[in-house]
């Protein structure tokens, strides 16, 4: 809208020609100028100026809608509305479950099920819609190389085996997964770019990005001069592309995160934390036999992970308020938490169960559910729920 | 009368050429009338007509603004200013600390900002104050509309049928206990339905879309006289990408800040507006401030920092030119925004909830 022609605008050609002489041709150059700067340009009185800028803002302004049309074209499409997780207690405590239309971000420490979650999304999409799908294609963004076409197919002959029960119905669903594979910050955004067309081909319902923050964070070192400034600028440019794409086509948009832990001394990093949920070295954490269970899935680099695990302790431990040691929250900072709407975090609890808690989401309270991963994806632990 | 040519707000053009043909004052200019100008000047009988238009006009309002007409003037006493005050709504928000701290709530033609760390409650009580400000006024409301205008697509319709839903019951409880007859009449409109259709809804998708919107406010405030409440959430999230050239984001903050008093004002409107946090690195430690520069912080006529502390939402009164600076904690339930502690039995004739300086009032009347 912004980049919309002032031809588009409906003015007249002289005076588009008049403004394109001093590089003025879409409505935000145009909008961007004060009165007295378009009285110089456009070489009318002060009345006519205002004029022309209630044609260019009418050209341009989002159209108005009450909430009482919202809901009731929510309520016509209630499906459409959510992609249910098929984890009852969390799609109940989220109003359906997670909402298309916005962001949702899932972070934990590394092994602790985002890819498997993210894999279990993508069955559930493809779905019918009388399953609580969405009937439709899914695009699986991958910059770690850790998506398993296997463990899709396990996961759906295992969760739903009425419904695939028979290997075409498995074929068809492995087909309507495209995954795509980007290794780097500007690939990754041209990728973004092109996915409006692709969407409405494909008819996609959903969009997965597994995981956002090892390609920033590969390619971004904050210490270094002017890097924070343009990692904010991506993130908030990829943000904002993704938004428009899921409010634009009402799908939902899963991204993952890691976590960081944040070493320094002295209260100062409270600061940092953006809600206490959000710390994740307030909960308990450890268990000294983690490594050596067999159903913990060693990531590629072990050695980090047991290096965080420890850290993750030696927070938990120093206890309370003060934070001396560190604490351990969401990467990828604070423009990012905003950019957001829906935050859910998974964490270690006494292995096998992990926790998978709500810590950010406009319609649900902080809440907590415990959950083991089996061969058909996540299984919630019912008894222990809240 | 004396009004020079070149302060005319007439085509660069033209003053130019008034100013080279050796006119000085817009006295001249009248005098000539159109045919004469139109000779000087070189320019056609129709433009020197609607030159002198303009010029008229300009002279007329500056005339009757030094004569102190009270259609146009825009000055006026304290006392005047007291009793409008007094006599003005605010927009409560259901929580009583805070609207004590607030003085009484939302305050009408000012601006006021909310900023907080993402998740802390910004866009939660501002839909609050979405449906509050349509409460009747036999219940301490200001029955106006709303307009949202939303940068960042947080807005849940869901979320607002269920505020919307919470505030009705409330003010069926006390039309229950109080059972007048215009509190019974109220309730026959102020319904789920009428409250979600006098929110009006934008949704800007980057700052020249709310540049734009902000341009037409005015035209649709003037057609929905009704409005009390402009919300505009996340006034931050487009200005904060993009933008290479900072000196253009500032004087584009503060144009939008002029245009939004001059909203307020006219319209006797409470504008709201939230902003995000952003860290700041400093010497040896780093602290999160409101983002948007230094700068941005004179736009706000009242500001409050959302945070928490240890697992407690507090909502801190940082800027305000008539109450205290006070942190108060709040609660977001499934109903909206509430209080820590709920007020102690809501059957009270008192009406805990509402508004202390319309409770006195009433007092007064009977």
């Amino acid at each position: 809208m912004a980049a919309k022609k002032l031809r588009r605008a409906r003015l007249s050609q002289e005076l588009c020609e008049r403004l394109s002489r001093h590089q003025i041709t879409t409505c935000q150059d145009f909008l961007c100028l004060s009165l007295l700067d378009l009285m110089k340009v456009t070489g009318q009185s002060y009345g006519n100026v205002q004029k022309l800028l209630c044609k260019v803002s009418l050209a341009c302004a989002p159209k108005m809608q009450t909430a009482y049309e919202m809901k009731v074209r929510r309520a016509v499409n209630p499906s459409s509305a959510f992609l249910s997780t098929s984890l009852h207690g969390l799609d109940k405590v989220l109003h359906g479950g997670v909402p298309c239309g916005s962001l949702t971000e899932i972070t934990s420490p590394p092994g602790c099920g985002k890819t498997q979650f993210c894999i279990m999304m993508s069955v559930l999409a493809t779905l019918p819609i009388s399953m609580g799908g969405l009937n439709g294609a899914v695009i699986y963004i991958d910059t770690e190389s850790a998506f398993s076409a296997e463990r899709l197919v396990e996961i759906a002959g295992n969760r739903f085996p009425a419904y695939f029960d028979s290997d075409e119905k498995l074929f068809s669903m492995t087909c309507s997964v495209y995954l795509y594979r980007e290794l780097t910050c500007g690939s990754v955004l041209k990728r973004i770019k092109s996915l409006e067309e692709e969407i409405i081909s494909k008819k996609v319902k959903l969009i997965i990005i597994d995981s956002v923050a090892s390609v920033v964070r590969k390619e971004f070192d904050t210490k270094l001069q002017g890097n924070l400034t343009e990692r904010s600028n991506f993130l908030a440019r990829g943000a904002s592309l993704l938004k428009y794409l899921a409010e634009e086509f009402s799908i939902p948009v899963i991204l993952t995160n890691q976590i960081t832990t944040r070493l320094s001394n002295g209260p100062a990093i409270q600061a940092d934390l953006v809600s206490p949920a959000d710390d994740l070295s307030l909960s308990e954490v450890l268990d000294s036999s983690l490594q050596s269970h067999p159903l913990v899935r060693l990531p590629k680099n072990r050695l980090e992970s047991s290096r965080i695990l420890l850290e993750i302790c030696l927070a938990g431990a120093s206890g309370g308020r003060k934070r001396e040691s560190g604490c351990v929250t969401a990467a990828l900072g604070n423009t990012w938490s905003h950019s957001v709407n829906t935050r859910l975090i998974l964490q270690y609890h006494d292995l096998p169960t992990r926790q998978i808690r709500v810590a950010k989401s406009p319609v649900a309270p902080f809440s907590t559910f415990f959950y083991t991963i089996e061969k058909s994806g996540f299984v919630l632990q019912e008894t222990d729920s809240e | 009368m004396q009004r020079d040519v070149g302060s005319l707000p007439l085509a660069p053009a033209l003053r130019a050429r008034l100013v080279a043909a050796g006119f000085q004052t817009a006295q001249e200019v009248l005098e000539t009338g159109p045919c004469g100008l139109s000779k000087e000047i070189g320019i056609s009988k129709e433009e020197a007509l609607e030159a002198l238009q303009v010029v008229r006009q300009e002279c007329h309002s500056d005339a009757t603004r030094t004569a102190g007409a009270p259609g146009t003037s825009r000055k006026c006493t304290a006392l005047e200013l007291l009793e409008q005050e007094q006599a003005q709504g605010f927009i409560i928000t259901f929580c009583s600390a805070l609207d004590n701290v607030l003085g009484g709530g939302v305050q009408l033609t000012k601006i006021t900002e909310i900023c907080g760390a993402p998740g802390v409650g910004k866009t939660q009580l501002c839909m609050q104050l979405a449906v509050d400000v349509q409460i009747p006024e036999c219940f301490g409301g200001l029955a106006g509309e709303a307009v949202f205008i939303d940068t960042e697509g947080s807005f849940m319709v869901d979320r607002v049928v269920d505020i919307a839903a919470a505030c009705v019951q409330h003010c069926q409880l006390i039309a229950e206990a109080h059972q007048e007859e215009d509190h019974l009449k109220a309730l026959e409109t102020f319904s789920l339905e009428s409250i979600l259709s006098h929110i009006y809804y934008f949704r800007c998708r980057d700052y020249t879309e709310l540049l734009a919107e902000v341009y037409l406010l005015p035209d649709f405030l003037s057609e929905h006289s009704k409005v009390r409440l402009v919300v505009i959430d996340g006034i931050a999230f487009p200005f904060r990408h993009d933008f290479e050239d900072l000196s253009l984001r500032t004087r584009l903050l503060n144009g939008l800040a002029q245009q939004l008093i001059i909203i307020a004002n006219d319209h006797k409107a409470a504008v709201v507006l939230t902003n995000q946090m952003t860290t700041r690195i400093g010497q040896s430690q780093s602290t999160l401030v409101p983002a948007l520069g230094e700068s941005w912080g004179h736009a706000a006529t009242v500001r409050l920092i959302f945070h928490w502390d240890n697992n407690q939402r507090l909502a801190t009164l940082y800027k305000s030119p008539s109450q205290k600076e006070s942190t108060i904690p709040y609660h977001i339930t499934p109903h909206g925004f509430r209080d820590v502690q709920p007020p102690a039995v809501t059957q009270n004739p008192e009406g805990t909830e509402m508004n202390p300086r319309k409770r006195l009032r009433r007092e007064e009347e009977k």
